[in-house]
C-alpha cells in the first residue's frame, strides 16, 4: 500500500465518520436537528432525505466506490454551507456544525481530486 | 465596390454550394460556459428567496461549474475540453457509442468489417438451424472483382457422392494416423484468449459434430480436454505447456501430452496471419496460478513469446526441428504459417526434400486471419491473404513434386461454405476456422477480444459475462453449424459436378486477374 493510497483512505474515513455519527440526530428527530430543518422549511422530509443521502455517502466512502460517496458528500456539504451562510448562521449555536460541514467538504473535495479518474462519465478525461 | 451577392450567406453555404445545418461549437461553448455558473447563481437566488429546496439544483450546478473549470483551466491533456469546456464532452460521449450506432443503425448489410451482417447472419442461421435462404437477389456487387465458384453443366446426383475422408500421417505410414471425415476444424483458440465456458462449449460441439479442435498455444489444454473431443495440440513459439524455462522444447512434457488419448496431432506454429513474424508478451499481471501451471511458466515475471522458435533459425534447423517433434510425439505433426516470401518457402520445401522429412500437413493462415490482440500495422499490412497465398503454395508443392507428401490446410475468414469451397478448390484438403465457430457461439463482433469485456462471454474470463454463455445450449449451435455447412457442401459439390472434395480443382474457381483476392 503506497503513501497516496493511505492518504486517500484517511481523507475518506474522516468525512465518513463525521457523516455517519451525526445521522442519529437526524433519524431520531433530535430537537436541534428538527429546529434546523424547520428553519430551512424542509421538516421532516428534508431531514430524512438528507439523512439518507449522508448514510449512502458515508457507506460509499468506505468502499472502493469512494469517489461516488465523496461527490455525494461534497454536494450535501455545499448545501449545508449554503444553509449556514444564508439562514442558520456560521457562529453561535450552529458554529460547530458549520465547522464540521467545512471539514467534510474539504476532505471529500480532496478525495474527489485524488480519485477523479474513477468518476463516472467524466473520469476518462480527468487525468 | 459592389457588394458580393453571397455575402449574406454562411461560410458553410457558399463553400459547399449547398446549405447544411452548421453547429458553431465555439459559440455554443461560450454560451454553455456562461450558462452553467449563471444557472447555479439563479438557483441560489431561488433557494434564498423562495424555498431552500432549490439548493439541490444550486449544488448540482456548482459541481458542474467546478468540473468545467477543471477542464478549461487545470487539465492540459485534452485540447477540445481545454478550449471549449464541458460541452466538448458531448463529442467523446457520442464518439464512444459510434461503433454501436453504426452497427445497429447505419452500416449496410454488406459493408461491416471484418464480417458483414450478411456473412454473420448466415452463420447465425446455420447455428440456430434456421432457414438460410434469401429472396429477390444477391446483395453483393457483381463488378468482376469477385472470386466466384464455377458450376458444371452436369451436376452430380447425390447418390454418386463420396464421403469426405482425409488421413493425416498416412504418407509417413506411421502407426498413429488421424482421419477426419468432415473438412472442418475448429481453429486455434487457447484457454486464455477464450474463457472456459467458450472453450468447453466449442469442445462439446466439436465432439457432437465429430470434428477436431485446435487447442491454440495456451499450454496444457485442461478445458479443451474436459469434453473429450479430438484435439490438435498447438505449440507456439513460447511452447507453452511443453517448454523448458529457457523456452526450448521439453521432450518429456511433449511425449506425455502426446500420449493423452484426446491429442491426435501436434501443430508447430511458425507464424499467424494476424501478426506474422511477431512474438508476444504475457504480462505478469495476467499470470494467475492456473495460467502459470497450464502454460508452464513462473509467476511474477513477464513471459516473452519470441517471434520464432528458438530451435528454428533457418530452413535446415526448422526441418530438423519438425523431425524431432515427429519423433518425440509419435503423432502426425503439422506446421502452421502465414505465407510471406516465395523464395523462402521454396527453400524450406527443398530442404525437406533434402532431409527427406515432411510435416504431415501445412496450414496456410491468410493475412486476414483473426486474433485476440495484434498491432494494427501487422494486422492490416503484413502477410499474404489466403486466396493469394494458397494457389502459390499449392503450385510450389506441385512443382517440387511433394504435394503428395503432405496435406494442406488453410485458414483466414473462411466462415461461409462458398469461401470454404473456394479454398478447397484452390488446393486445400481441410478448412480451419475460428471466428466461424465464435459466431456460432453467439459472437456479435463487438471487437473487444483484447479487453476482457466480451459482452457475449466468449473472449473474457469475467464470470459476470461468461454467465450468459451456457455450454449445453451453445454446444448444440456449434454442432448445428457444422451440420448445415456439410449440407451446403453436398449441394455445392453436386452443382460443380464433383463427387467429392478431392475432385475440386482450381478450374472450379473464377479468380479475377486484377482483383484483390482476399476473402
Amino acid at each position: 500500500m503506497n503513501v497516496k493510497t493511505i492518504i486517500t483512505w484517511i481523507f475518506q474515513i474522516i468525512p465518513a465518520v463525521i457523516l455517519l455519527q451525526t445521522l442519529r440526530f437526524k433519524f431520531t428527530a433530535d430537537p436541534m436537528s428538527v429546529e434546523i430543518f424547520t428553519a430551512l422549511g424542509m421538516e421532516p422530509w428534508g431531514r430524512i432525505l438528507i439523512g439518507i443521502l449522508e448514510l449512502i455517502a458515508g457507506i460509499l466512502l468506505l468502499t472502493p466506490r469512494a469517489v461516488l460517496g465523496a461527490v455525494l458528500a461534497f454536494g450535501v456539504m455545499v448545501g449545508a454551507i449554503i444553509g449556514h451562510v444564508s439562514i442558520l448562521g456560521v457562529t453561535g449555536q450552529h458554529g460547530p456544525l458549520f465547522l464540521m460541514a467545512v471539514a467534510t467538504l474539504i476532505c471529500s473535495a480532496i478525495v474527489i481530486h485524488l480519485r477523479r479518474t474513477q468518476l463516472p462519465l467524466f473520469g476518462k478525461t480527468m487525468e | 465596390m459592389r457588394e458580393k451577392p453571397y455575402k449574406h450567406l454562411r461560410i458553410s453555404e457558399h463553400r459547399g454550394g449547398m446549405s447544411r445545418l452548421a453547429v458553431d461549437l465555439p459559440k455554443m461553448a461560450v454560451a454553455t460556459n456562461i450558462a452553467i455558473p449563471a444557472t447555479a447563481v439563479l438557483f441560489g437566488a431561488l433557494g434564498y428567496f423562495i424555498h431552500f429546496a432549490f439548493h439541490f439544483l444550486t449544488v448540482s450546478f456548482i459541481f458542474l461549474t467546478l468540473v468545467n473549470f477543471f477542464y478549461r483551466h487545470v487539465q492540459t491533456r485534452h485540447t477540445l475540453l481545454r478550449n471549449f469546456g464541458i460541452i466538448a464532452q458531448m463529442r467523446y460521449l457520442i464518439e464512444s457509442i459510434g461503433p454501436e450506432l453504426r452497427q445497429y443503425l447505419y452500416a449496410s448489410d454488406t459493408e461491416e468489417k471484418p464480417f458483414s451482417r450478411n456473412e454473420r447472419a448466415e452463420v447465425y442461421r446455420k447455428a440456430k438451424n434456421a432457414d438460410s435462404s434469401q429472396s429477390f437477389g444477391s446483395l453483393l456487387n457483381f463488378d468482376n472483382h469477385e472470386i466466384k465458384l464455377r458450376h458444371s453443366l452436369y451436376p452430380v446426383d447425390k447418390e454418386f457422392q463420396q464421403p469426405y475422408k482425409v488421413t493425416f500421417g498416412e504418407e509417413r505410414k506411421i502407426k498413429n494416423t488421424y482421419t477426419i471425415t468432415k473438412p472442418f476444424i475448429i481453429s486455434a483458440m487457447s484457454y486464455g484468449a477464450l474463457g472456459q465456458n467458450a472453450v468447453r462449449a466449442l469442445a462439446r460441439g466439436a465432439k457432437a459434430a465429430g470434428i477436431p479442435m485446435n487447442t491454440g498455444e495456451g499450454g496444457y489444454p485442461k478445458y479443451h480436454m474436459m469434453e473429450d473431443c479430438d484435439l490438435i495440440f498447438q505449440m507456439g513459439t513460447a511452447k507453452f505447456g511443453v517448454r523448458n524455462n529457457d523456452g526450448t522444447l521439453n521432450d518429456k512434457k511433449l511425449k506425455a501430452l502426446a500420449k493423452k488419448p484426446q491429442i491426435k496431432m501436434i501443430e508447430i506454429k511458425f507464424s499467424q496471419g494476424a501478426k506474422p513474424g511477431k512474438g508476444g508478451l504475457l504480462p505478469k499481471e495476467k499470470i494467475t496460478a492456473e495460467i502459470a501451471e497450464l502454460r508452464g511458466v513462473p509467476m511474477g515475471e513477464d513471459v516473452i513469446s519470441p517471434p520464432h522458435h528458438k530451435e528454428c533459425t533457418d530452413a535446415k534447423s526448422t526441418v530438423a526441428f519438425i523431425k524431432h517433434v515427429q519423433d518425440v510425439a509419435q503423432l502426425p505433426v503439422g506446421i502452421k504459417m502465414c505465407f510471406g516470401r516465395e523464395d523462402e518457402f521454396r527453400a524450406l520445401i527443398k530442404e525437406m526434400k533434402k532431409q527427406k522429412v515432411f510435416p504431415d500437413y501445412i496450414t496456410i493462415d491468410g493475412a486476414e486471419g483473426g486474433t485476440g490482440a495484434a498491432p494494427k500495422s501487422f494486422m492490416d499490412e503484413s502477410g499474404l491473404p489466403i486466396f493469394k497465398s494458397l494457389p502459390i503454395v499449392n503450385r510450389i508443392l506441385k512443382e517440387e513434386k511433394v504435394r503428395n507428401k503432405l496435406k494442406l490446410m488453410c485458414a483466414g475468414k473462411l466462415i461461409n461454405p462458398g469461401k470454404q469451397m473456394t479454398a478447397l478448390a484452390l488446393g486445400a484438403d481441410a478448412i480451419y476456422t475460428a471466428r466461424g465457430f465464435m459466431l456460432a457461439l453467439g459472437c456479435i463482433q463487438a471487437l473487444q477480444c483484447n479487453k476482457n469485456t466480451c459482452p457475449v462471454g466468449i473472449t473474457t474470463h469475467d464470470p459476470h459475462f461468461q454467465k450468459g454463455l451456457v455450454i449445453k445450449d451453445k454446444a448444440v449451435r456449434v454442432a448445428n453449424y457444422v451440420k448445415n455447412l456439410e449440407h451446403d457442401f453436398e449441394e455445392m459439390l453436386a452443382s460443380m459436378g464433383c463427387a467429392s472434395v478431392k475432385d475440386l480443382s482450381p478450374e472450379n474457381v473464377y479468380l479475377p486477374r486484377d482483383a484483390e483476392c482476399t476473402t
